[in-house]
Parts: C-alpha cells; structure tokens; sequence
C-alpha cells in the first residue's frame, strides 16, 4: 500500500566553479513541494511523503510526536517533523514548501475540535456517574458483610452513603481516554484531507518569516549568520541538525546521521565578536573529548567569483602538547 | 650586611634584563600583559620544549607579538599567538595569524602562568577516525539493549 520511492540526490554539474550551490532534486522526477504546518510559530511536517521528500534534499530535521503502541519513552519518536528555521528557509527558497493550514481549514477544523470537546464532556460525566455508583456499592457490600442480619447499623449505613454521595469528585486525570491505534488518520486516505492538501508554492520569502513574529535585531543577525552556514554547508554536501548536547549551532555529518557520526561541531560568529580564550579552549576541549573537531564558522570576508560572500572555517584540533 | 641587602634590594627583575624580553620590549607593543605572556611562552618553547629558532615578530594587524619556531630541526615554522586569558579573542584575529601562512597554535597564559597551547587550522580538518580494534561485542550488548527497551 505504501510507495517506496527510492529517491537519490543528484548533484548539479558545475559546482566546481561556482560558489557551492544548494543540492538540489534530479531534473527527472519534478520537485516537490511539502506541505509545512504550523503549531505556533514551529514548522512542522505531516506527510510521510513530505519526511521523505525533505530527507532527499539533505534535510534531517527533528521528530517530536509520540508513538501511540509505545508511550512513555523518548527513545524512537513519530511524526511530526519539526524543521530547522534554517532548513525552513532553505526550502521555502527553494519555492518547495506550501503552508498546508490554507483553504478553509480553520472552520472545519474549529467546528470538529468543538465536536472533540463536547464528546469528552459527555463521557466524562458517564464516567462519574458509573464511578460514583462503583464507590455506593462497594460501601453497602463493606458495611453489610460485617453485620448479618441485624438491622442496627441501617440508620448510620443511608448516612454513610448520603455523606458519600454529596462528598464525591470525579477528576478529570481520572477520566479514561480511548484512543485508537489503527492505522488511520494521516496514513489512511491521506489525499483526501483536504486540510492538508498543499499545491501552491510560498512565493513571498524572506520577509514572509520576518513578518511573523518580532525579533531583536541581535536575534536577527545571528539568525542571519546561523543560515549563511546553514546553507554553505548543506551545499557542501554536508548533512546538519541541531547542537544542543554539544554546546554548538550545528552537527556537520559527512552524510546521512543514520550511517555516520557528526565530524564537526559548528559554532557560529561574526568575524569582529569577541570570546574569551578559555570559552575557545573549553568548547575544544570538549569536542576532543567526543572526537569531533570544533569549527568556528563566520559569513564574510570570502569572495566567490560569482559575487556571493562565503563562510570562512576554522578547525580546532588537539595539539598534543602536554 | 647591609651592603648584601642594598644589593637584593636593587637587582632588578630576572625577566627584565632577559635578552629575549628586551627584545620582544623593543618591539614597541603597548599591552606589556601580552608581552609578559609572550615571554613566559618564549620560555617553555626554547628552554622547555626545546623548540628550535624561536623568535619574536611583531603583527600590525593586531598590535601584539607573536612567536615563530621549529618543534625540531628541519621541521617546518609554526607560529604561536601568546594571549593572557583575561583578553578578548575574535575570529578575526585567529584569521590574521592564519592568514601568515604557518601552522599556528593559539597558546592561552592563566595569571598563575599555566600554558595552554591550542592547534587551530584553516578550512575543514576531519578529525582522527577511531582507533581499532573493533569488536563484536556479541549477544551480551544485545541482550542489555533489549532488556533496557
């Protein structure tokens, strides 16, 4: 039922003399426009097709959905994809991403969350009361299993009851959820949702993603710099995700992270911004220690013939010297 | 006795009247913090390491004095950058001291004048692949993983 398309990056010819070019599709198969969805401002993917298309092009990105039949661990995560702001960008100029939430989603959608919420209201409430029952029960089986046959205790047994009756809470983290686990939804007739149909390319770039939200202009120059080495990289063939655990912007694989481990871990800054010796000496130190080498990567002062600035590198590396 | 004492009281810094730091003071280079790191490397690499002809330069670019030498005979010049760890660092300088044409080794001075000395190359090195020899760790790895699962 599934298409496996097995897909393989064609590089451009050329690439010698120009400034390094982003990898892009073979001309043979069209290129492909993913459909990005947005929780907040986060750009995520949906389509199994669409983690495809995008781990084709070089981009990794990052899973973060919980897998329904093995909850409660973080060790292999589902869809959806959440993308990079840099590999956003990447794609959007690329004209390869359509924001998938278009098209008279938002009533639909608003009206079936609705629907949602009062079918959980409902159940709740069958729920207490079955509860409640559950609790009156097991009372009446406790108080009058000890007492056989006399009527005595009848008086303090209804009051027990009424006490209980008027006392009971039901909360809502007691409430069992159903959730189905079948293969349906985003899988099962996919095409059909027309919520996530995306045809129509993002044409309006740069100041598309500036608009959204307002950032500082330091932000915005960092920003800046992190995709110009985004995107020199990534046309280098290199694969990136994010650094978090290493202290780093970037990890720089020489392919696929399924197959390889992380050569290189990047590190952003301007050519003029200032560090202390010992942050250079610790951020190297600890790339000796996991066998990557420290690259310090700033846009500018390389020019390519063809007019665009490059990123110049420098590796730190062990000096073994005792 | 006092004439001892009048004596130790003049004689000056040891550092002062070196050969080596007179010279890299007539270099004219006003942070005298970097100039007294420098110094203190000029020592471990010539009497320490036992580098080979260790000299002084100034750079004009960054207003500081940088060190050229050979870790053996024959073996080719390196440059190292002296720097007080209490002075800023930008990439822009590290790109000068490459832009000489050597190997260069960034070496940071603590106050209390612990040498640290830091390789940095231009471009993208790939680092040491892992040393063998690799194993099969066998069905006890495997049954450790399936037990954490």
């Amino acid at each position: 039922m599934t298409d496996h398309k097995a897909s393989v990056p064609a590089q451009t010819e050329g690439m010698e003399q120009d400034p390094p070019q982003v990898v892009g599709v073979s001309d043979s198969a069209p290129p492909q426009v993913v459909g990005v969805s947005r929780c907040d401002s986060a750009p995520l993917l949906w389509r199994d097709q669409d983690l495809r298309a995008v781990r084709v092009r070089g981009l990794v990105g990052a899973l973060l959905g919980a897998l329904p039949r093995t909850p409660r661990q973080n060790g292999r995560l589902g869809r959806p994809l959440l993308l990079l702001p840099e590999e956003e960008r990447l794609l959007t100029e690329l004209h390869a991403t359509a924001n998938a939430n278009q098209g008279g989603g938002g009533v639909q959608l608003s009206l079936q969350v609705k629907q949602h919420l009062e079918e959980q209201e409902r159940s709740l409430e069958e729920q207490r009361v079955l509860a409640l029952q559950d609790r009156k029960s097991a009372l009446l089986h406790a108080m009058t299993s000890s007492h056989t046959g006399s009527l005595g205790p009848s008086e303090a047994l209804r009051g027990r009851l009424e006490a209980l009756h008027r006392s009971f809470t039901f909360p809502r983290g007691a409430m069992a959820v159903q959730l189905s686990t079948a293969r349906a939804g985003l899988h099962h007739c996919h095409e059909d949702r027309a919520f996530l149909r995306a045809q129509q390319p993002i044409t309006v770039q740069h100041d598309f993603l500036r608009a959204q939200q307002p950032i500082t202009a330091q932000h915005d120059s960092k920003a800046a710099a992190r995709y110009q080495v985004f995107r020199d990289l990534r046309g280098r063939g290199f694969y990136l995700t994010s650094a978090g655990k290493f202290g780093g912007d970037f990890l720089v694989y020489p392919g696929d992270p399924l197959r390889f481990h992380a050569h290189f871990i990047a590190v952003v800054l301007s050519l003029d911004s200032s560090l202390s010796p010992l942050d250079v000496l610790a951020i190297a130190r600890l790339g000796s220690n996991v066998k990557k080498t420290v690259l310090l990567c700033s846009p500018g002062g390389v020019q390519y013939p063809g007019g665009a600035g490059g990123v110049q590198y420098t590796s730190l590396q062990w000096s073994g010297m005792v | 006795m006092s004439e001892v004492s009048h004596r130790a009281e003049e004689a000056p810094n040891w550092i002062l009247v070196h050969p080596a730091y007179q010279q890299m003071k007539s270099l004219e280079v006003e942070d005298s913090a970097q100039v007294h790191a420098a110094f203190l490397v000029y020592m471990d690499l010539s009497e320490v390491r036992q580098w080979k002809e260790v000299s002084c330069v100034k750079s004009p670019e960054l207003q500081v004095v940088l060190l050229e030498g050979r870790e053996k005979e024959g073996a080719p010049i390196q440059t190292v950058f002296p720097l007080p760890t209490h002075r800023p660092l930008s990439h822009q300088s590290i790109r000068h001291v490459l832009d000489r044409g050597f190997p260069m080794l960034l070496c940071a001075v603590a106050s209390d004048s612990t040498l640290v000395y830091q390789r940095m190359t231009d471009g993208l090195v790939t680092p040491d692949p892992p040393t063998g020899p690799f194993q099969d760790m066998g069905r006890r790895q495997h049954r450790k993983r399936r037990k954490q699962q």
